[in-house]
């Protein structure tokens, strides 16, 4: 009886593997190349996007060689201003936004994390409240040599909830992936 | 034979259903670690394990002005501004109280305003036993998280197990839809704490 026994799980386990090493071959082979990419979403100015954390509405970009919202700014370099109108959907008060947006210019590592600016009164890095609306600009510092290619594409980035994190059990937004692209006009000029 | 087999069987059932609900039922380290309350009303003496606090009144406001660095300033907000007069004492040794949470009815939290840089009679205040002081927290709250707040106060912001004093802000005069009664265009930061 124990020896059926073991003989069908030896069975069942050599099918297993069987399975899992043709699957493992053809995705190498590049079986699966032909399936569809999933889409990502394009995003315009005005346009209202909900990215988990954020409801978030992108209002207007430019760069500008003008000290602009009293962001840091070092001379030599121009600031590309991305101005937008977010609220925080989570229960707390919050800075979790540096990566929301992410430019793809080819520019070095020192201007991929912004400074964010409250529009209201210039106060770098403002906590936002849950569920009250703030005009916020995201100011990236760029050299003085870039230039405007007319449109920027943003990366509009999200997180996932999770209501225990594996670590210290703590509820918690993790695992960022892109949620769409949003395509905005770049004006050249002084805000 | 067949018996024998479903007798173990049951057992192993049982084994399994018993761990899953020990893993299910277990306190999460958040909540074991998690702020222990103390709990008040407007007024009262909230006696927490490092410091004492007593809510002496709650103030709403339009617009804020203070001077910093000598420069006029005034800051508008989203919703209003709430103004948290309070006196704080250290139990027995010199103790810093800088974290307060203006907890609305649902539960929404709203951390103490970080746009003030360089006011004085603002959090961090550093009491001594034997000498209280007066101090004031500032909020940017909407006006419908106004009924029914809590105040939360702590001595930091990332703590485990210590207490956190609660203050049911039961005091306030709200109009019949929750909004306050007293709304100052301008409050004066620069103004003594009374």
């Amino acid at each position: 009886m124990f020896a059926s026994m073991r003989s069908r799980v030896r069975a069942w386990i050599t099918i297993g593997a069987g399975t899992v090493a043709a699957i493992l071959a053809a995705n190498l082979l590049g079986a699966f190349g032909a399936l569809p990419e999933p889409e990502i979403p394009v995003f315009a100015a005005g346009q209202e996007i909900e990215t988990g954390q954020w409801r978030v509405t992108p209002l207007r970009a430019f760069v500008t060689d003008q000290r602009i919202y009293d962001a840091p700014i070092r001379e030599g370099q121009k600031a590309l201003v991305l101005e937008v109108e977010m609220t925080n959907r989570t229960a707390a008060s919050t800075t979790d936004y540096f990566t929301l947006f992410k430019h793809g210019l080819p520019v070095g590592e020192e201007s991929e994390t912004p400074f964010v600016m409250l529009t209201r009164d210039p106060s770098m890095t403002p906590e936002l409240h849950p569920a009250m609306k703030e005009r916020v600009a995201f100011v990236w510092a760029l050299p003085e040599s870039a230039t405007s290619p007319g449109e920027i594409p943003f990366s509009v980035n999200t997180k996932t909830y999770k209501p225990i994190d594996n670590l210290y059990g703590v509820p918690g937004w993790y695992n960022e992936q892109e949620l769409g692209r949003l395509v905005i006009p770049v004006s050249e000029a002084s805000g | 034979m067949i018996g024998h087999r479903l007798a173990n069987l049951a057992i192993l059932g049982l084994a399994a259903a018993i761990c899953y609900g020990m893993q299910t039922s277990k306190p999460h380290y958040a909540d074991l670690t998690g702020p222990i309350p103390v709990r008040g009303g407007m007024g009262d003496d909230v006696k927490a394990r490092l410091f004492q606090l007593r809510v002496d009144k709650v103030e709403f406001a339009k617009i804020l002005a203070v001077s910093e660095f000598g420069k006029d300033r005034t800051l508008t907000t989203g919703g209003i501004w709430a103004i948290v007069t309070v006196e704080l004492a250290a139990t027995n040794s010199t103790t810093t109280v800088s974290e307060a949470t203006w907890q609305g009815p649902t539960g929404l939290g709203y951390r103490e305003t970080e746009r003030l840089a360089m006011v004085s009679g603002l959090p961090p205040f550093t009491v001594e036993p034997g000498l209280p002081a007066r101090g004031r927290f500032v909020f940017e709250v909407p006006p419908s998280e106004i009924s029914g707040a809590t105040l939360l106060v702590s001595n930091e912001r990332a703590f485990a197990l210590d207490s956190q004093a609660r203050i049911t802000l039961d005091g306030l005069r709200l109009k019949p839809d929750g909004t306050p009664e007293m709304v100052a265009d301008i409050y004066d930061m620069d103004e003594p704490i009374q």
